[in-house]
């Protein structure tokens, strides 16, 4: 059983913000920059430095990237045994770097990994976590963080502090804080760490990895849905499912029809969902389809009938014909693709 | 090869929609919520009796919280799972994770003989998603999280899990470890009524205290916690908008995007 | 030396279980096959449903059919014409206790068992909520000493937006006619139905003596129901269990209310309607007359026979704990009955039952033809009530 190591207290603390850099597929990721844009605006109302920490394997450019977005300083640990996360060997590498480090702050997105790693080294460190927090803020009299959570399916609204133990470790979801904004002329330190990393550290490995293939609606962050309204037109659904990152789901008649797979079909005899976005094209709204989305974050119903029952279940109700609204849809956002190259 | 010892960690916790907070004390009032054994956990301990059907395999249920936790966590019984200690001490309360993650990693160290620790991925009041990497590093075990499947090779030395993250992957774990079960991600099986009366009336509750559990008063309860709480209120009630967009259709689709806007960033 | 053989191994823990779980009320049985012949699968699906051969499995102690097991909508087609009087429906149900014990072929059902269990409701809405579709009227708690009647909502009714619908109209009905009512609220237990007829027979008892002690704390004598399926357990399956109230189909007792002059009607349209005989209120309690009176007593409507009525009721599809497995397309029962209904000249199809409301409304959406509004007769009721 884990003795609790000797951490920092507040007063051995550095006044920086720290902010741990995960990479994504070819960038870092976006809840990364995300909250380097955060780091930064708090550490502007107290004079604290950001700096962000990358660990993994061949990541320089990431870090000129971290630096752009606002961190004063990269520190940078490169170990081609940490190409893939590993939540044992990062927590090793990551304690090693904070106790070095002492920031006053870390921030971890909350992402499947940062959420794991995150909760190790918090207990390690022997600190507070507060996870998935909606906002942050910083009292720069005191030099606390408030870090401000939901709780009970989002009933609850609450402010967390850490007041003694350091670091002061937050967690933020993907999309809570807007993107900074990339200035190629900032300037700023990247610096190698050195860390001991035996390979006792990896207890586990990864055997397999799939390309993600496999229809699994549960897990679909934004759901399309399409009725008989949408009379039988899916391909428009996949096309527009592509520009939103979306999966695309159906009611009992077009399946029943053949227009797609019985896999999509959601509802109480299908797949009940948890999405944070659905949008409901061409349903009619009957119960048994609602049960599969009712727990949706937002819901969209397109329907050419006003008096479709979907719109009492909708959040935001598109009285239209869905074969004009999905290509109208499609332009939209086209355009909004073209503005955020400019 | 001996009988494997699997635990779960199990919360009951108030149904979302029912809890209120009393706007003078800042408290929440969980006595007039309704409660439900948290729904990862149902998860959690289906995949447990998986495994326990595949191997020969004992299944104890621990929980950290007060007397009132005990018919659901026989539910759990109910399920299939063999024993059930319930760790519950005054001093317990007002535990954030740290705090709660070392009081369920003393009761596994006093259980002595565990493979493998099972949790749901979060739970649905708190949904930090904490415990399971704070347990694990407690234990100071490997962690494979937001797993969907897992069996324990022949040898039981090792344990192989199917995990989904962004994609599915099989990872091989030395043993033992903690295992945190991704949401949904399995049917947990109704209670078996055969087992029902025996799960309710005949199972003993086993209650550890601080004194059975060895934990350092300090280190457990809002004395052991880091983080404090300094404003609670409730939330909006999320009933549908049922707001119409109104206009011609290209006006209505930006509307809309700009809506979704902040739903659609990608992790 | 091994043979090959068609001779099958009969285990006799699997019979004894099966005598068990059944009463033995599969032994009555000499397959004769009418069950077989008159069941509406027969019609709906390639190779039918041989139910015959699963009451001759349940005698001798095998069970190859697992899956088929849940076809059966408890229509009660097959028990009406038994000359054996075997209540078949009742040993479908029982034999699917089997699969429940052996976890095996349970598709999506436990979860409509757990949320039986964490919320008093099949259908994973919260309890708290299951009054919800009571805002704005005011409905007082039922108190024993101000009201004579319970009225019964239901599961469906409660949660379900269209349902819903039902039981506003069952209150604007009952409080025309002066009743003095109450209800439940939020301490309105589920019946249970649900459970027993997915098969799970301890479950039901469990929620039947939670449910009866409810209504006994409330000290409930009589109740106006407004689901065949709830009415069907109260009165065939908790007098066993202890429960002594009564219970009254809202059409019964909208009936007796018409015989007795209590409920006038104000109408001066021409209503063409065909009714469709709810399989439990008709072949189930016999109920074929009272719905009929009621439409009648209305001025100005036209009952229009459809094809398959009162004892030969085609089954909508929905009982038996169908609501809550899946019916491929080309096979619901809902679909011919559309059919039949536009057939008759009608231009509303009426019936007495949430659940037929609901496969009938869906089956007229999806099948071509003329779209024939589908109201329960308690809409009916309430839409040409006038004030006593």
């Amino acid at each position: 059983m884990l003795n609790p190591t000797a951490g920092y207290s507040a007063s051995e603390e550095k006044q920086e913000i720290w902010v741990y850099l995960e990479p994504g597929e070819d960038a870092l990721s976006s809840v990364s920059l995300e909250l380097l844009g955060k780091a930064r605006l708090l550490a502007d109302t107290a004079g604290y430095e950001v700096k962000g920490l990358l660990v993994g394997y061949g990541l320089l450019e990431l870090a000129e990237d971290a630096i752009s977005c606002g961190a004063d300083a990269v520190l940078l640990v490169e170990d081609q045994r940490l190409t893939q996360f590993n939540v044992e060997a990062f927590t090793a590498v990551v304690t090693q770097a904070v106790l070095e480090g002492r920031p006053s702050i870390f921030l971890v997105g909350a992402t499947h990994d940062g959420r794991d790693l995150a909760g190790r080294l918090a207990v390690r460190m022997q600190t507070g976590l507060n996870a998935d927090c909606t906002d942050l803020a910083l009292d720069p009299d005191r030099g606390i963080l408030v870090s401000e959570v939901t709780g009970f399916g989002g009933g609850i609204i609450a402010l967390l502090e850490c007041p003694k133990q350091r670091p002061q470790m937050s967690t933020v979801r993907p999309g809570v804080f807007p993107l900074p904004i990339h200035d190629p002329k900032r300037k700023g330190e990247i610096s190698q760490l050195k860390i001991d990393l035996p390979d006792t550290c990896f207890q586990t490995s990864v055997l397999k990895k799939e390309e993600y293939d496999l229809v699994d609606l549960t897990q679909a962050d934004v759901l399309i849905c399409g009725g008989r309204g949408v009379e039988g037109n899916f391909d428009s659904l996949f096309a527009l499912a592509q520009d939103l990152s979306a999966e695309v789901g159906a009611t009992r008649p077009p399946v029943d029809d053949g227009f797609i797979a019985r896999e999509r079909q959601v509802g109480q005899t299908g797949v009940v969902c948890r999405p944070k976005i659905a949008i409901c094209l061409g349903i009619s709204g009957a119960f048994h389809f609602i049960v599969g989305i009712e727990k949706a974050d937002i819901v969209i119903a397109v329907n050419s009938d006003r008096e479709a029952p979907i719109f009492d279940y909708a959040d935001y109700g598109i009285v239209a014909d869905v074969a004009e609204f999905v290509p109208a849809l499609n332009r939209a956002l086209l355009e909004r693709k073209e503005h955020s190259r400019v | 090869m001996s009988k494997r010892h699997i635990v779960v960690c199990m919360k009951v916790t108030p149904k979302p929609e029912e809890i209120l907070v009393d706007p003078a004390t800042m408290l929440i009032q969980r006595e007039q919520a309704r409660s439900e054994i948290n729904p990862p956990d149902m998860n959690a301990i289906e995949l447990a009796l998986q495994l326990k059907d595949q191997s020969d395999a004992r299944l104890s249920i621990i929980s950290m919280g007060p007397p009132f936790f005990e018919p659901y966590l026989r539910v759990g019984l109910a399920m299939g799972a063999d024993a059930l200690y319930l760790l519950s001490d005054r001093t317990f309360a007002g535990a954030d994770t740290l705090a709660t993650t070392y009081v369920l990693a003393k009761a596994v160290d006093r259980l002595g003989d565990v493979d493998v620790v099972i949790c749901g991925e979060e739970s649905s009041d708190g949904a930090t998603g904490q415990v399971p990497p704070g347990l694990a590093e407690w234990l100071g075990w490997p962690l494979v999280s937001l797993a969907i499947k897992a069996e324990l090779n022949r040898s039981g030395t090792q344990i192989i899990v199917t995990r989904d993250s962004h994609g599915r992957a099989e990872v091989k774990s030395s043993l033992p470890a903690v295992l945190s079960v991704k949401s949904a991600a399995n049917q947990p099986r109704f209670m078996d009524f055969d087992l029902k009366e025996e799960a309710f009336e005949q199972v003993p509750l086993i209650v550890w205290g601080p004194d059975d559990l060895d934990t350092e008063p300090d280190q457990v309860g809002l004395k052991g916690s880091p983080t404090v709480v300094t404003g609670l209120r409730e939330a909006e009630v999320r009933e549908r908008r049922r707001q119409r967009l109104e206009g011609p259709i290209d006006d209505v689709v930006h509307q809309l995007i700009e809506i979704l806007d902040p739903y659609l960033r990608t992790p | 030396m091994a043979e090959e053989s068609n001779a099958i191994t009969l285990d006799e823990g699997l019979w004894l279980e099966i005598l068990e779980l059944t009463h033995g009320a599969a032994t009555p049985c000499f397959q004769c096959g009418v069950c077989t012949a008159i069941c509406p699968w027969g019609e709906a699906r390639e190779g039918g449903f041989s139910v015959r051969t699963i009451l001759r499995d349940a005698q001798i102690g095998n069970l190859d059919e697992l899956e088929t097991l849940w076809l059966c909508s408890s229509c009660l087609q097959c028990e009406a014409s038994c000359p054996r009087g075997v209540p078949v429906s009742e040993v479908l149900g029982s034999l699917r206790y089997l699969l429940w014990r052996r976890r095996v072929n349970l598709h999506a059902l436990p979860s409509v068992l757990w949320s039986s269990y964490w919320n008093n409701n099949p259908l994973s809405q919260p309890p708290s909520a299951r009054l919800d579709w009571a805002a704005g009227l005011d409905l007082p708690i039922f108190d024993p000493t101000q009201h004579d009647w319970l009225l019964y909502i239901g599961c469906t009714a409660s949660y379900d937006r269209r349902a819903q619908d039902i039981a506003r109209a069952a209150v604007k009905v009952l409080r025309a006619v002066g009743l003095q009512f109450g209800v439940l609220g939020v301490e309105e237990p589920c019946c249970g139905e649900t459970i027993l007829r997915l098969g799970h027979g301890p479950f039901f008892e469990e929620l039947a003596r939670k449910a009866i002690n409810t209504f006994d704390a409330f000290e409930v004598e009589r109740m106006v129901v407004l689901s065949p399926h709830c009415f069907d357990v109260f009165k065939q399956h908790y007098p066993q269990l202890g429960a002594e109230f009564e219970s009254t189909h809202i059409t019964q007792f909208l009936d007796r209310l018409i015989t007795a002059g209590r409920i006038q009607f104000v109408n001066g349209e021409r209503l063409k309607i065909t009714y469709h005989d709810p399989c439990i209120l008709g072949r189930g309690h016999g109920a074929y007359d009272a719905p009929r009176n009621i439409l009648q007593a209305i001025p100005g409507v036209e009952l229009c026979p459809m094809d398959l009525e009162r004892e030969d009721s085609l089954c909508c599809g929905g009982g038996g704990g169908r609501m809550f497995l899946e019916t491929p397309p080309g096979e619901r029962f809902g679909d011919l009955r559309v059919q039949q209904a536009r057939q008759s000249g009608a231009s509303i199809l009426a019936t007495a039952c949430p659940l037929c409301i609901a496969c009938l409304e869906d089956s007229m959406k999806v099948v071509m033809g003329d779209r024939l509004p589908v109201m329960d007769v308690v809409e009916i009721v309430g839409r040409y009530v006038g004030q006593v």
